[in-house]
């Protein structure tokens, strides 16, 4: 392969943008073109090299492609390449391409022992290092680097073709009646105390109508998570295979800092000690040391000891990991919403793609809530997603063909308007994993009193039988021992 | 007042004699961090429950307030305590040398108790060591909170430094006069200790100060300290850049304060006026009069960036803000203060020591409130604003209160220690012979 036709017939390159491949711009891209021109060797080889290297750690390819690429072309040029063939990349290395490695082999390149043409190499190479470091500054936070000890973890998922699956719900707010069922449902599942509505769901008002709006307010399980960027224990963290944000009870401080950063009021700090004991909740006999020990698998592998131990015990405290980060926080640490890792580790008796406010809502026969993994086409929310706006579709198209005849369309959907989509405050950057259809709240709405109140869900409404408000800070207030007298108003509708 | 440099024997004196006020002073800080021990006790017992913090959100509270607040505030008096310390050594600025060292113990004294503040503030404090040093070397390239460990330990570092490589020659020289029960520490202190090493120490120090002058506007409370908060993309009442300029004048008013109460304390324990001369203080209030100014200055700044055409969460959060009654509190006690710096600056018959010393105490209690108020009102009112309950409230819980007590108490006992092992002033300021007559000087700070 000539360097000559990879520029006649690549359609578009996708970092190509505008005239420069590079994110620092086209002057910059000329400036390293130069430098490489003022080599005796190919600059455009050179550059299509460069150019790859930053595919190769966005991890768009892998780095035997990366290798077999060049390797004619390389060894055409340099007369040799003793670079590593991807026969002699360690299999381990492939799942986390770091800058180091790549920058290591091509510094590894011997060139026959010469002096002269390996300063020349360096040239080369110190263009194409130039890319790669920016390269792996933009994708650092993918994963973290090799070496990192196990309790480290990311704060983004991983690339697409890296991880199994980015979960998410799609919200079909205009199914949604506001009586709390999923508030309920998240409760019963994470036992979590009075006030921590790790799923909450608003009901508004807009200045200009009297309808009753909701809005259904889980965790947004943002893929760029402000709250897990700010951690300064890496506690809360993102699951680079499925893109769950997570904190770790046992690492945890407490400092309160992820709450600050979030912009949409999910966390909720375990103040004081929490309502429901970890006895209830735990049903694995075992020290969470004790389950980190145990011997785990990857990802979806059934076979390992700690699946096997977590499995049998139906466990809702622990993930894949063995890290404990599933049910209510201990004291002193924060919570919110989890989208039940221990679910789609699979090894509670729920199935896995489920979650507690979804089966909830379910069960009181509204479905509005459609987890998924949104990656996947055929997930049950890309599925729902696609099929509700399908329904918007035909709709339209009815429309467009009557023009003038008499209107007589039979639809629950209004047929003037389009169905939105929107994400919660999608322009701060935080890329949530919630797609909501139906209306976004505007700046002048305001919350009103829900249909169903919280309270309806304490006591006996619930599995704990705790108490269930909608605003915390009055409870709290009262201090360690709680609010007085307070028993005796328990209990459901 | 009298301008005759002081002797040897006059910054040893504390270290020989205690008085019986020394005593009561010991026994009143010892009592008061003793009580606050055992309440932050029921605190680590019980949970972050005992405060007044609650979740934002449906929640409708603060989850930062006064240990935060408190926090920066402290911070803040040990970032302007060493500047000080370091101006006057760079820049020859000589009336103020007797205080150089103050400044410097101030800026420790001060830094630990803002490190205590971190402990108090963690839901799981045990875990602060175990937690934060395995994932480092990930969470400093992300966390804001990680950088601040970085520089708060970096600022430890530094001015301990510099205060060892000082002490070294004042303890070297007066040796025979300290007393031998101190011995050891004195041999640490002077561990290897020849006079050729003057000079080199001189120069060594110099470094410190400038690397010192130019990472705390650059990084320390001009960088980290304000990036904790104007960084975070949820609430706009942290927003701006300004935060950086308006954390360091802060910084440098509260340390200000912070020396003229202490040397006045000082002066009044050990009848110290011919070292801190009426002169000193009059230069030291008119510092604190161009760095109340400039506090002022950016609060303006903030103030008309908000309620003019800014996006609805910003106005609401400054109108929040400026209508606040502790805020107008806060500012209207600077306006008062920089009225009477002003005054004594025009008039110097208007100048009294107590009435500058009210001046910095009221002017921590105004930088004090800015911070708590910052903190806390900046998460009442983020960009998301849908929450019925957002603006929540919060007011500091009794056990909240306690710990400015406590640590004010703990910071007190530090100085009395301090004051019982080395001279807190330097024996370079006695010995030089310098004149103290620069009135022409007063005037050019204070305009």
């Amino acid at each position: 392969m000539s360097t000559e036709d990879t520029q006649n017939d690549e359609p578009k390159h996708p970092y190509e943008t505008e005239d420069s491949f590079h994110p620092l711009g086209e002057e910059w891209e000329d400036r390293m073109r130069e430098e490489l021109e003022d080599t005796e060797y190919d600059a455009d080889l050179g550059m299509e090299m460069a150019r790859d290297a930053q595919r190769l750690v966005a991890g768009e390819i892998s780095e035997e492609e990366f290798y077999a690429e060049y390797h004619d072309d390389v060894a055409e040029e340099f007369e040799a390449d003793d670079r590593p063939l991807f026969d002699d990349v360690n299999p381990a290395n492939h799942e986390e391409i770091e800058d180091g490695s790549v920058l290591d082999s091509l510094a590894e390149m011997d060139l026959q022992g010469e002096e002269t043409s390996r300063r020349e190499m360096m040239k080369k190479m110190g263009a194409g290092a130039a890319f790669l470091g920016y390269g792996a500054y933009a994708t650092y936070d993918f994963q973290p680097a090799d070496g990192a000890p196990d309790n480290v973890s990311g704060i983004r998922p991983a690339p697409k073709d890296e991880r199994e699956h980015r979960w998410g719900m799609v919200i079909d707010l205009q199914r949604c009646d506001g009586c709390l069922a999923c508030v309920a449902g998240c409760i019963n599942e994470n036992g979590t105390s009075t006030g921590a509505n790790w799923m909450y769901v608003f009901t508004y008002e807009d200045e200009d109508s009297e309808q009753e709006n909701f809005l259904v307010r889980p965790c947004q399980h943002c893929s760029n998570a402000p709250c897990a960027k700010v951690c300064p224990v890496r506690a809360r963290h993102t699951r680079g295979k499925d893109g769950l944000v997570l904190t770790d009870y046992e690492t945890c401080i407490g400092c309160r800092y992820c709450q600050v950063a979030c912009p949409y009021g999910v966390n909720y700090f375990q103040w004081g000690e929490p309502d429901v004991e970890v006895s209830r909740l735990e049903h694995l006999d075992m020290r969470p040391e004790e389950v980190r020990q145990l011997e785990g698998g990857d990802y979806d592998d059934r076979d390992s000891e700690r699946y096997q131990a977590l499995s049998d015990a139906n466990d809702h405290v622990y993930d894949y990991r063995g890290r404990w980060t599933d049910s209510r926080p201990p004291q002193g640490t924060m919570g919110k919403c989890t989208m039940c890792p221990s679910r789609q580790d699979g090894h509670t008796d729920n199935p896995k793609g489920t979650v507690a406010c979804m089966d909830a809502c379910d069960a009181q026969g509204m479905s509005a809530i459609h987890f998924g993994d949104l990656d996947d086409p055929e997930s049950r929310a890309n599925r729902y997603l696609e099929r509700r706006t399908e329904v918007e579709d035909t709709v339209l198209e009815k429309w467009e063909g009557v023009e003038d005849e008499d209107l007589d369309i039979e639809t629950t959907a209004s047929p003037t308007s389009e169905i939105s989509t929107f994400r919660l405050l999608e322009d701060l950057g935080t890329q949530p994993n919630i797609v909501y259809l139906g209306n976004e709240p505007g700046p002048e709405t305001e919350q009103t009193e829900p249909p169903t109140p919280y309270e309806v869900y304490s006591g006996s409404g619930n599995k704990w039988g705790v108490e269930v408000v909608d605003e915390r800070k009055e409870h709290l207030d009262y201090g360690p021992s709680g609010p007085p007298e307070q028993e005796g108003e328990e209990g459901g509708e | 007042m009298a301008t005759s440099p002081g002797e040897p024997e006059d910054i040893i004196r504390p270290i020989l004699n205690t008085s019986k006020k020394y005593y009561i002073a010991f026994g009143v800080a010892a009592a008061i961090a003793l009580l606050w021990s055992a309440v932050y006790g029921w605190q680590l017992e019980e949970g972050l429950i005992v405060t007044n913090l609650a979740d934002w959100g449906s929640g409708g509270g603060s989850p930062w307030g006064l240990y935060i607040g408190a926090f920066i505030w402290w911070v803040g008096i040990a970032h302007g305590g060493i500047i000080l310390s370091a101006a006057v050594r760079l820049f020859g600025m000589e009336r103020y040398q007797p205080v150089a060292r103050m400044a410097e113990l101030l800026t420790l004294g001060a830094l630990s108790m803002a490190g205590l503040y971190i402990l108090v503030h963690m839901g799981r404090p045990d875990r602060l060591v175990l937690s934060v040093v395995p994932a480092y070397p990930w969470t400093v390239r992300t966390s804001p909170l990680a950088w601040d460990v970085t520089v708060i330990t970096l600022y430890f570092v530094m001015t301990a430094t510099y205060l060892g490589l000082t002490i070294r020659y004042d303890v070297y020289h007066l040796r025979d006069r300290l007393p031998n029960y101190l011995g050891p520490f004195y041999s640490l202190v002077t561990l290897g200790y020849s006079e050729i090493e003057e000079e080199v120490i001189e120069r060594m120090v110099w470094w410190l100060a400038l690397g010192i002058i130019v990472l705390a506007p650059l990084l320390l409370h001009g960088g980290v300290i304000p990036w904790l908060f104007s960084l975070v993309p949820s609430m706009p009442g942290w927003d701006g850049a300004v935060q950086g300029p308006q954390f360091l004048t802060i910084a440098l008013t509260s340390a200000i304060a912070g020396v003229i109460i202490l040397s006045y304390i000082c002066r009044w324990a050990y009848d110290w006026e011919h070292i801190f001369s009426d002169a000193m203080f009059r230069g030291l209030t008119n510092w604190l009069g161009l760095f109340g100014l400039l506090f002022l200055w950016l609060q303006l700044q903030q103030v008309i960036n908000g309620v003019y055409a800014e996006p609805i969460a910003g106005e609401t959060a400054m109108v929040a803000r400026i209508t606040q009654p502790y805020y107008i509190f806060a500012i209207g006690t600077v306006i008062v203060i920089l009225a009477y710096i002003f005054a004594q600056a025009v008039d110097q018959r208007q100048f009294s020591l107590a009435r500058s010393v009210v001046a910095s105490v009221l002017m921590l209690v105004a930088t004090l409130t800015e911070k708590v108020l910052f903190v806390f009102e900046g998460l009442l009112y983020p960009h998301f604003s849908l929450y019925e309950a957002v603006p929540g409230h919060y007011f500091p819980s009794l056990v909240e209160f306690s710990s400015l007590a406590g640590t004010v108490a703990l910071c007190t006992i530090f100085f009395l220690v301090i004051l019982k092992l080395f001279p807190v002033v330097e024996l370079h300021a006695v010995e030089d012979h310098h004149d103290d007559h620069e009135p022409a000087h007063d005037e050019e700070v204070s305009s």
